[in-house]
């Protein structure tokens, strides 16, 4: 039982270094996104300890849902960077600030 | 010092420093191929915490699908190395603060026993009892088979729900992604196969004529 | 920990996995002959002298099949279990995985005839 802890650190620092890509890529929103994937993989890694530490097969179902969000996202969010390329013809995301009007 | 700590030592610090190059990285193509590392060494641990079947479920997701759609849009996007090098200690300030307050709370959560299941923390006393889990020894069926039986009966909406994630995901990447151009003279096979060769003769006949 | 999960099975597939791919390698780097000089450095592109970088543009058709991939292996994940417990859960299951796969056959024939399946 006590040994998950070690799980938990690893999935929290992993969630931590996913929430720094996002800070510190501020140029390149592939790396934000795969960052993104970074996060919810650590999400996953929690789920899963807290589902086999209390016994709980919720946890599990959860990680199942958690991991099919994750690929609509990356095909949707690649889907939106590949139309936004052709479009603009760069990546670089301190050129999308069309939004503040 | 066990196999098992050994593995989850190997397994967590080769992810933990893939992550750490997946942020840093100056090639795209690195931080995928880096990612696929990360999401190998936790499907490894996966197998130490004892859910096998989401060990195989990740790899076969996460690096199978998601770091190939990745590697696919790196290629499509055909980004120059040069454009992607930049000033990391602009944002060092903002992102090493937010760094700093989630360590903090990482350890706040974990030393003061928040969670009730980690009370125990001495770990000596806790396996000088060397007890036998009598719980594992009665009923140990997969976790593939405790899965399947959970999510088609107890929980079926969820897995309703994870078909309309999926069809929503499919269909709108579709309509983002198609779009044909009409100034593009394409080569319509069917159409081009289903002229009758006759007629085609004889209207130009006519025509002349 | 008390509840170390792997197997016998688990084991001996882990093993094979570590011993397929090293030996696949020794294998051929023990057979194969060796010749050294600079055409052996290039890149091989048919026998023709390969133009430009290495890193070109793919079409965006690559990535709709990567898509569609995506999708097919996440509906798989969840029919795995199935597979397993197919024979305890009962009729209602089957009915629920045909209406999961009929919501997922409605994204194929919607990729169907929007063409996203045909290679231009």
């Amino acid at each position: 039982m006590i040994q998950e802890v070690k799980y938990l650190t690893v999935s929290m620092i992993l969630f931590l270094l996913g929430i720094w890509g996002i800070f510190l890529n501020r140029k390149n929103i592939i790396i934000m996104l795969m960052s993104i994937e970074l996060m919810l993989l650590a999400v996953n890694l929690n789920l899963l300890v807290f589902s086999v530490c209390l016994d709980d097969m919720m946890g599990q179902i959860f990680a199942l849902l958690v991991l099919t969000v994750a690929a609509a996202e990356s095909a949707i969010g690649l889907a939106i960077l590949v139309v936004y390329y052709r479009i603009r013809g760069t990546i670089a995301v301190e050129f999308i600030h069309l939004m503040k009007g | 010092m066990t196999i098992e700590t050994v593995l989850f030592s190997l397994f967590s610090s080769i992810a933990l420093i893939s992550g750490l190059m997946v942020i840093r990285a100056k090639n795209p193509i690195h931080s995928v191929l880096f990612l696929i590392l990360v999401f190998c060494n936790v499907s490894g641990l996966l197998v130490l915490l004892g859910v096998e079947f989401f060990a195989m479920i990740f790899l076969v997701v996460y690096v199978g699908a998601i770091a190939v759609l990745f590697l696919f849009v790196v290629m499509m996007l055909n980004i120059q190395i040069a454009e992607m090098q930049e000033n990391v200690l602009r944002y060092l300030p903002v992102g090493g603060m937010v760094g700093l307050i989630f360590l903090l709370e990482i350890f706040l959560v974990i030393e003061n026993d928040l969670i009730p299941v980690f009370q125990l923390t001495d770990s000596t006393a806790h396996s000088a009892l060397n007890f036998e889990m009598f719980v594992n020894k009665i009923q140990s069926i997969p976790n593939i088979e405790a899965i399947g039986q959970i999510l088609y009966t107890h929980s079926f909406y969820f897995f309703i729900l994870a078909s309309l994630i999926l069809l929503v995901a499919m269909i709108g990447a579709i309509v983002l992604t198609m779009h044909k151009t009409t100034l593009v003279k394409r080569q319509e096979v069917f159409k081009q196969n289903a002229i009758d060769f006759a007629k085609t003769i004889h209207k130009i006949r006519s025509a002349q004529e | 920990m008390n509840h170390f999960p792997i197997h016998g099975p688990f084991v001996a597939f882990l093993g094979l996995l570590c011993l397929v791919p090293p030996g696949a390698v020794a294998i051929s780097w023990l057979l194969a002959p060796r010749t050294q000089g600079a055409e052996k450095r290039t890149t091989y592109e048919s026998g023709i002298e390969p133009v430009g970088e290495a890193w070109i543009q793919f079409s965006v058709r690559y990535y709709m099949y990567a898509l569609v991939f995506v999708i097919f292996d996440v509906e798989t994940m969840f029919l795995y279990p199935w597979a397993v417990v197919f024979d305890r859960v009962g009729a209602l299951a089957l009915l629920e995985v045909c209406l999961f796969l009929f919501i997922l056959l409605i994204g194929l024939v919607y990729a169907w005839r929007k063409g996203a399946l045909e290679w231009l």
